[in-house]
């Protein structure tokens, strides 16, 4: 069974159709980064496997079990997102940021959760920002407590949309070692960038959207260096 | 100059007129003050409604809360006035207070509505975004996220809303209700002193130091609300 699977999936806004019907298969442990021109659809896609799109037709399958209107809430504590203007919560601290989804949604008691963002903290040697307010840090460290609220939850499957460009280059640094990280741990990832060397690094396998549509996936290796279609192999001449 | 500090000796000295004045004074006061908790209460129920999300049950109550925002606004307030005691209230003997805290407050409403509105919708996205991605419920996301960082941006915008009102609730003279206003009017005319422009001075100054309270409050509430943000680290 596959951790993953979407079914002819489409998105419309009105007239303008940005996913044309995306059929894709997930494994656990794969590292999956999605690339593509702006405008392609591959954000849309990303965000339409949680459901902050409303997909318009088709279906994803988490961890076998279909998502519905009605289980979207439960399949999202197992599916973490890490978003490109890290959306931390202003009004909370960092520890607060950390710990609001796993206690308020009972997974982990209070000091439980607590302990654990604690290790955290220290483990992305920010443990003197837990009482600080998300206003007074960086964007590499917001970024980094991004990703850790993520990790909070356990996640089986890690979304990453964009999470490098909004950052200077010396923070795009400190969040690719973290990722790296996660990814040397067998966590199950999937990443819109625009980082290709990045991409080429951490990917088992990458996909390329164009259009609205799957159009080439493969291991990196191949894909950065035999491209199959004319599209990809114009993509990456411009790019690389 | 004499004469005017006479008048004003007279004014605060004669029980009559000081009575009528401060008569006045309690009607205004009494009909703002819970004009304003009826366009708060209504102005949140209203910025709710046309904040939440789209479907199809609340396209109705949608559709009622833009048409009454738009006619309230698009109005004016004296006319509305009109309109609740010579058409709707057209009953012998119903109070006039409860009229006028009516018009008043159905009025504030509409103003209100938009002020909580934009302050709800000043709130990033993304952070409603990181707490739906996270399995958070919407309750829980406007309490805990979007809520306390939309009363920071609508505290300044209500405490004008409530200068408004109180201001505004001058007109109820137009009626001939007797409040601070219409107090000042009486007291100055032929039959009283004589003179309006102390009384109506002294109408000024009550309303003026009423407004003066308020915006200071509402300040200091503010300051204590920004304290949150410079609160970087323990």
């Amino acid at each position: 069974m596959s951790l993953l699977s979407v079914v002819n999936l489409r998105k419309n806004y009105g007239e303008n159709k940005v996913l044309r019907g995306v059929n894709f298969v997930m494994e656990e442990g794969e590292r999956v980064v999605v690339l593509g021109p702006s405008g392609s659809g591959k954000s849309t896609f990303l965000r339409s496997i949680n459901r902050l799109e409303e997909p318009t037709s088709g279906d994803v399958y988490f961890n076998g079990t279909l998502i519905t209107d009605k289980n979207i809430r439960k399949m999202r504590q197992d599916i973490g997102m890490v978003f490109q203007h890290f959306n931390l919560i202003n009004n909370l601290t960092i520890m607060d940021n950390l710990i609001l989804a796993p206690v308020k949604l009972k997974l982990m008691k209070r000091d439980e959760a607590i302990k654990r963002a604690k290790q955290l903290l220290r483990h992305i040697g920010l443990s003197d920002k837990a009482d600080a307010f998300p206003a007074s840090l960086s964007g590499g460290q917001k970024q980094r407590i991004a990703i850790i609220r993520a990790m909070m939850m356990r996640p089986k499957l890690l979304l990453f949309d964009e999470p490098t460009s909004a950052l200077d280059p010396e923070s795009i640094g400190e969040v690719m070692s973290l990722i790296r990280e996660l990814a040397d741990d067998g966590m199950t990832i999937m990443i819109v960038t625009h980082e290709m060397s990045f991409a080429r690094e951490i990917a088992t396998r990458v996909v390329f959207i164009d259009e609205g549509k799957i159009i080439e996936e493969g291991e990196p290796e191949i894909f950065f260096s035999h491209p199959k279609t004319p599209r990809v192999r114009e993509f990456l001449e411009k790019v690389l | 100059m004499d004469g005017f500090f006479n008048k004003i000796g007279e004014l605060f000295s004669t029980p009559e007129y000081i009575n009528s004045l401060l008569h006045g004074f309690l009607l205004t006061l009494q009909i703002a003050y819970f004009a304003i908790l009826m366009g708060l209460l209504l102005g949140t129920v209203i910025a709710l409604i046309q904040t939440a999300k789209k479907s199809k049950l609340m396209i109705l109550p949608k559709f009622i809360c833009n048409l009454y925002v738009t006619i309230i606004r698009g109005t004016p307030m004296a006319l509305q006035l009109f309109i609740m005691f010579f058409v709707i209230f057209a009953v012998r003997g119903f109070p006039q207070i409860i009229i006028a805290i009516i018009a008043f407050g159905l009025n504030s409403g509409a103003y209100v509505s938009e002020v909580i509105r934009g302050g709800i919708l000043s709130v990033d996205k993304g952070q409603t975004e990181a707490g739906l991605a996270l399995g958070l419920s919407r309750t829980t996301i406007f309490f805990r996220i979007v809520t306390p960082q939309a009363i920071k941006n609508i505290i300044p915008a209500l405490g004008n809303e409530m200068t408004t009102v109180i201001k505004e609730t001058a007109i109820v003279s137009m009626v001939g209700m007797y409040d601070l206003n219409m107090a000042a009017k009486d007291i100055g005319s032929g039959q009283n002193m004589a003179s309006y422009i102390v009384p109506m001075v002294v109408a000024a100054l009550f309303y003026l130091a009423t407004i003066y309270l308020i915006t200071f409050a509402v300040k200091q509430v503010e300051k204590s609300l920004r304290k949150s943000d410079l609160r970087v680290e323990k």
